[in-house]
């Protein structure tokens, strides 16, 4: 069999992404041919194809090139997602990095309450519930495969270290200052 | 300091003014964001939100409302006014400590908030990527072989309409203890005397057991005697001449 061609079918009808495991699993090759044939499947699905190889939310998925969405709208009848407020998608961050992570947390984190914004990515099924932590406790959050591939992330923790985003010396010093002429910080613990 | 009596939070307070609607700590972050103007906060308003509600404050939480109640006033004076009183008396270390901790919150949330904004720029919603949502199809059972004839047998079975259900058990049976008072007057009126075994000959044990009751609340007021010779034998009523006019 050859393993390229398998892959490619594989990887048509499944609905979900194929981990590399459970691709070797299928075809009954070792995990070094089958990374190989996919590197292959995602050099022939190149630019001119329609369809492109993807490493997504924990697996392999053959999908549909990002130009072709539209097209692809028109034969689903498919409704326009609706974009995500900057307040979901600050919850969303709190979450990815945090997970699993209550609500009491979530509200810690950001100053103000998260319960709407929580209950709303719940319904998107951007986050799901994770258990809870002991009897009696908050219930915990993750993010979901759905978040994954709407981010093109690879899996759970594929995300830039959060040490990245902290706020320098200077921008921190920044935001007092600001605060500050606004009449917010004094001077001295400024 | 009693927990029943107390809220977790009180910055949890839901608040409606005409400018804002949402909790206490919401109204507090977006002031001193300064995505609400303070100039336009009623502040009289706001008091009168916070301290007319049902809840039950003890000392300490009532305490901390008025503190962060005055530190607003104080805010939108000074914003109204100027800072030259703060120049002459020194900032107040308690409203310092509340700000400081908001500088620190503001901070320590800024990689979130950078996060949110990466995320944005990730979101394939733009991108236009579609995947394959078609379901893989479950194999199908076989069904067991039948000859038509058990298919048709089952057929009129499931034709054959069900007894209709009875609704006898919804009847209350309601016995009048004053009606049976009345028809034992009315017997005792005509003949004088009245078998127990004779009043209630073919009703149920409920009707017997209000005739009995009814004999009883006779004897009791006066109007009849009660007779029985033999133990578990019939009962007697004779009509009691002193109670006749009952």
């Amino acid at each position: 069999m050859d393993v390229m061609r398998a892959l490619e079918a594989l990887l048509f009808v499944s609905p979900e992404p194929l981990s590399l495991v459970r691709l070797c699993e299928l075809t009954g090759h070792a995990p070094g041919p089958v990374q190989r044939a996919l590197a292959e499947l995602g050099e022939r699905h190149g630019a001119e194809s329609g369809l492109e190889v993807a490493e997504i939310a924990g697996g392999w998925v053959l999908r549909t090139q990002a130009d072709l969405g539209p097209v692809c709208d028109r034969l689903r009848a498919r409704p326009p997602e609706e974009r995500l407020s900057p307040a979901a998608l600050e919850t969303l961050a709190v979450i990815a990095y945090l997970e699993p992570v209550s609500r009491p947390d979530i509200t810690r984190v950001r100053g103000v309450s998260a319960e709407a914004t929580v209950a709303s990515l719940l319904e998107r099924g951007m986050i799901e519930e994770a258990g809870r932590p002991h009897e009696g406790g908050a219930m915990r959050y993750r993010t979901t495969p759905a978040f994954q591939e709407r981010f093109g992330l690879k899996g759970t923790g594929d995300l830039p270290p959060i040490a990245h985003f902290e706020l320098t010396g200077d921008e921190a010093e920044a935001v007092r200052r600001r605060l500050r002429e606004a009449g917010h910080l004094s001077d001295e613990l400024a | 300091m009693s927990a029943s009596v107390r809220v977790a939070d009180p910055l949890r307070l839901p608040l409606e003014l005409e400018l804002f609607e949402g909790p206490l700590d919401l109204l507090l972050t977006l002031v001193l964001r300064e995505e609400i103007e303070l100039g336009e906060l009623p502040l009289r308003e706001l008091v009168s939100a916070t301290l007319s509600g049902d809840a039950d404050w003890d000392a300490p939480t009532t305490g901390e409302l008025v503190l962060l109640l005055c530190s607003l006033a104080e805010l939108k004076a000074r914003r109204l006014v100027g800072d030259d009183d703060e120049e002459e008396y020194g900032p107040d270390p308690d409203a310092e400590l509340v700000r400081e901790r908001l500088a620190a919150q503001l901070i320590a949330f800024a990689p979130f908030q950078r996060a949110g904004v990466w995320l944005r720029t990730q979101d394939g919603i733009d991108g236009a990527v579609r995947y394959r949502r078609v379901p893989l199809g479950l194999p199908q059972r076989a069904l067991a072989p039948h000859r038509p004839e058990e298919l048709a047998d089952a057929l009129a079975r499931l034709m054959i309409a069900p007894p209709t259900p009875s609704l006898g058990h919804l009847n209350r049976h309601r016995v009048n203890v004053g009606e049976i008072v009345a028809e034992l007057r009315g017997a005792l009126k005509r003949s004088g005397q009245v078998s127990f075994d004779e009043m209630t000959s073919g009703v149920d044990r409920l009707a017997q057991g209000m005739t009995l009751i009814a004999c009883l609340e006779l004897a009791r007021r006066g109007e009849a005697r009660l007779a029985q010779p033999v133990a578990f034998g019939d009962i007697t009523l004779q009509r009691h001449a002193a109670g006749s006019g009952g």
